[in-house]
């Protein structure tokens, strides 16, 4: 679609701001988190190198929400928003997440609101962190689809590319903001996205397998490796609710003063009584096995049912995990017990 | 906008029958008209308290009202055991598959129960009987706990025994109160002559040991693993496939489920847990 040139972020931002809600990355420590953009207060922005250290299932599934309510039904009122700095895993994450709650059988109709009200801007990474394993599971330092524009930096200033009708249209009705974009711009673009595909490919030479993933892990059902990693697991959840995929969820009933409500809250799969049915029959009661099932949930099942992988490499549960757990190690680990039995 | 399926519709619980000393059936009048398919769940509310998934044990025919058999287990069904006549309640649904009563047309179905699994049994008891020529035959074999245990007593012992194409045997883990039939696991009093197992498709629904050892002895009689059908019972929270926890395998039991062949999930971890 068409790209065009600007030279420095504000002005887009403050455009995108002036009607709607943004949110943008801000370094906290050695991560980003996202902030409200304030056109007022905002000085010239930093764009991320790397995805931000939350996920962006927080703007789309909340960690908490009204489902239900006895006055009538919960109806969602979501206001069109504005999300900048998401990574090409940040785009397939979402992927991800319509094909569970945009299911056509039975949509979300709060994801769908918030899904349709979401303005996406999406921007090249130039820097690989050190978790980060994208071009192991399909992933791209650049965007690849599921954005309204897509940033890409250049020496000068920034390449802006629509990425949808709504991209397109922004770019149209604000015309004073952009100049046209050269041949050698983009070629610089592309000399950039090669540099850092080519950082990715060395950072993760060890994680390039003979067999596929999903046959590794599928092959796993009987191995000892995942008790031995969940040694040190502390049970946090951390891994889970940092994941931008994992989109486990619980109802749960209350009582207020003048009505009763159904809420949808976040769920662990590495929880105990996850499974738990009642009478107390649980089919992952151990450890080990809770975390066998979240693998198999994303490298296999996910891809069984949806043709996706549900793992988008962002290494974001790398980062969080309190207990040292590297899920790159495990699978590296696997892969070793599948050349093992052949 | 997508209509909500977290908002349950209200209905009432207009009567509340004693079945065993841990069962109760309640009667739910939906304040809508409410359809299922045997077989298929609804997710049962008790404003305030929670919710939790259960298969109708009434006919499908019945629209106006259903039954929901509910043995006391855990937190929500002790809440359950403890209303009245006159409670409101909420309810979803109905969800997952149900069973494929089409495909039994023309076959003798071999239906093996345990406890409280004869719930979603009676069901499709009531719908096979209901257009009881469609069927070669229904044979039942059901187990109990104890004599007092079993439930839906009346009939069972009764009317059901006396339906022409229905073969209805019993039996208990521990004779009390006179009991003069057989005393045994449910897998006792199933015989490779009961049913023509090239004709034939089988029902299992119970707990979850019970179907595990009931199925192993169809397999062992010969029964195809794509005529065994199971009911599996897993922990269904949204019921719509998204929330995660039912999963066997890629199929979530509260969509694709509650009713598997056996074929189709004999393979992944864990399924009698």
């Amino acid at each position: 679609m068409e790209s065009v040139f600007i030279n420095k972020l504000k002005p887009l931002l403050d455009a995108i701001s002036e009607k709607i809600e943004l949110y943008v990355p801000k370094k906290a420590g050695e991560h980003y988190v996202y902030n409200r953009y304030d056109a007022a207060v905002a000085t010239e922005v930093e764009l991320n190198n790397i995805r931000p250290c939350t996920p962006i299932k927080e703007f789309l599934q909340p960690g908490c929400e009204l489902a239900s309510i006895s006055t009538g039904p919960a109806e969602p009122d979501i206001k069109p928003f504005a999300v900048f700095g998401l990574k090409d895993c940040d785009l397939r994450s979402i992927a991800v997440l319509d094909k569970v709650f945009l299911d056509e059988e039975f949509k979300d109709p709060f994801y769908e609101a918030r899904r349709e009200s979401m303005f996406i801007i999406s921007s090249d990474c130039f820097e690989p962190g050190e978790s980060c394993f994208c071009n192991i599971m399909d992933g791209e330092p650049f965007a690849q689809s599921g954005f309204d524009l897509n940033i890409s930096k250049v020496n000068e200033g920034f390449i802006v590319e629509a990425g949808s009708e709504k991209g397109k249209d922004f770019i149209e009705k604000h015309p004073s903001l952009f100049t046209d974009v050269s041949k050698a711009l983009l070629s610089e673009r592309d000399e950039n996205r090669a540099k850092t595909q080519k950082q990715l490919e060395e950072n993760n030479s060890k994680l390039k397998f003979d067999t596929p993933i999903k046959e590794i892990v599928e092959n796993s059902e009987e191995s000892e490796v995942y008790d031995d990693e969940v040694k040190t697991c502390i049970e946090c959840q951390a891994c889970t609710r940092i994941c931008p995929t994992c989109h486990c969820f619980y109802l749960y009933d209350v009582k207020q003063k003048d009505y009763f409500a159904k809420m949808k809250m976040w769920d662990s799969c590495m929880r105990m009584a996850y499974a738990t049915v009642a009478g107390g029959a649980n089919p992952h009661k151990i450890l080990g096995d809770r975390m066998k099932h979240r693998l198999m949930h994303k490298f296999v099942y996910f891809l069984d049912r949806y043709g996706l992988n549900m793992c988008v490499g962002c290494g974001r549960c790398v980062d969080a995990d309190a207990g040292g757990i590297d899920l790159r190690e495990i699978l590296k680990r696997l892969s070793k017990e599948v050349k093992v039995s052949k | 906008m997508s209509k909500n399926p977290y908002h349950p519709i209200n209905g009432e619980i207009i009567d509340i029958i004693d079945e065993s000393p841990t069962i109760k059936t309640f009667v739910v009048v939906p304040e809508e008209e409410f359809k299922f398919k045997t077989g298929q769940f609804v997710e049962l509310t008790l404003p305030g308290e929670g919710e939790a998934p259960f298969t109708p044990s009434s006919s499908p025919a019945e629209t106006k009202q259903m039954d929901i058999s509910i043995m006391k287990a855990g937190r929500m069904t002790g809440l359950l055991h403890e209303c009245k006549k006159g409670q409101e309640v909420g309810i979803r649904g109905p969800y997952g598959n149900g069973y494929p009563v089409d495909d039994f047309v023309g076959k003798e179905v071999y239906i093996v129960g345990g406890g409280v699994g004869l719930a979603p049994i009676r069901s499709l008891f009531l719908t096979l009987v209901d257009k009881i020529k469609d069927f070669k035959s229904v044979v039942c074999r059901y187990g109990a706990r104890t004599p007092a245990d079993f439930i839906y007593k009346k009939t069972l012992f009764g009317a059901w025994q006396e339906i022409k194409g229905v073969d209805i045997k019993l039996t208990v883990d521990e004779a009390k109160d006179g009991w003069d039939g057989n005393v045994g696991v449910v897998t006792t009093i199933l015989s490779e002559k009961d049913v023509n197992i090239k004709n034939s498709v089988a029902v299992v629904c119970g707990p979850p040991i019970m179907m595990k050892f009931a199925t192993l002895k169809l397999l062992e009689f010969g029964f195809p693993a794509s005529k065994i059908y199971l009911s599996m019972e897993k922990n269904m929270s949204c019921g719509i496939g998204k929330c995660g926890h039912c999963m066997i395998g890629k199929y979530y039991v509260c969509k694709e489920g509650p009713v598997f062949t056996y074929d189709q999930i004999k393979n992944y971890p864990k399924i009698w847990a």
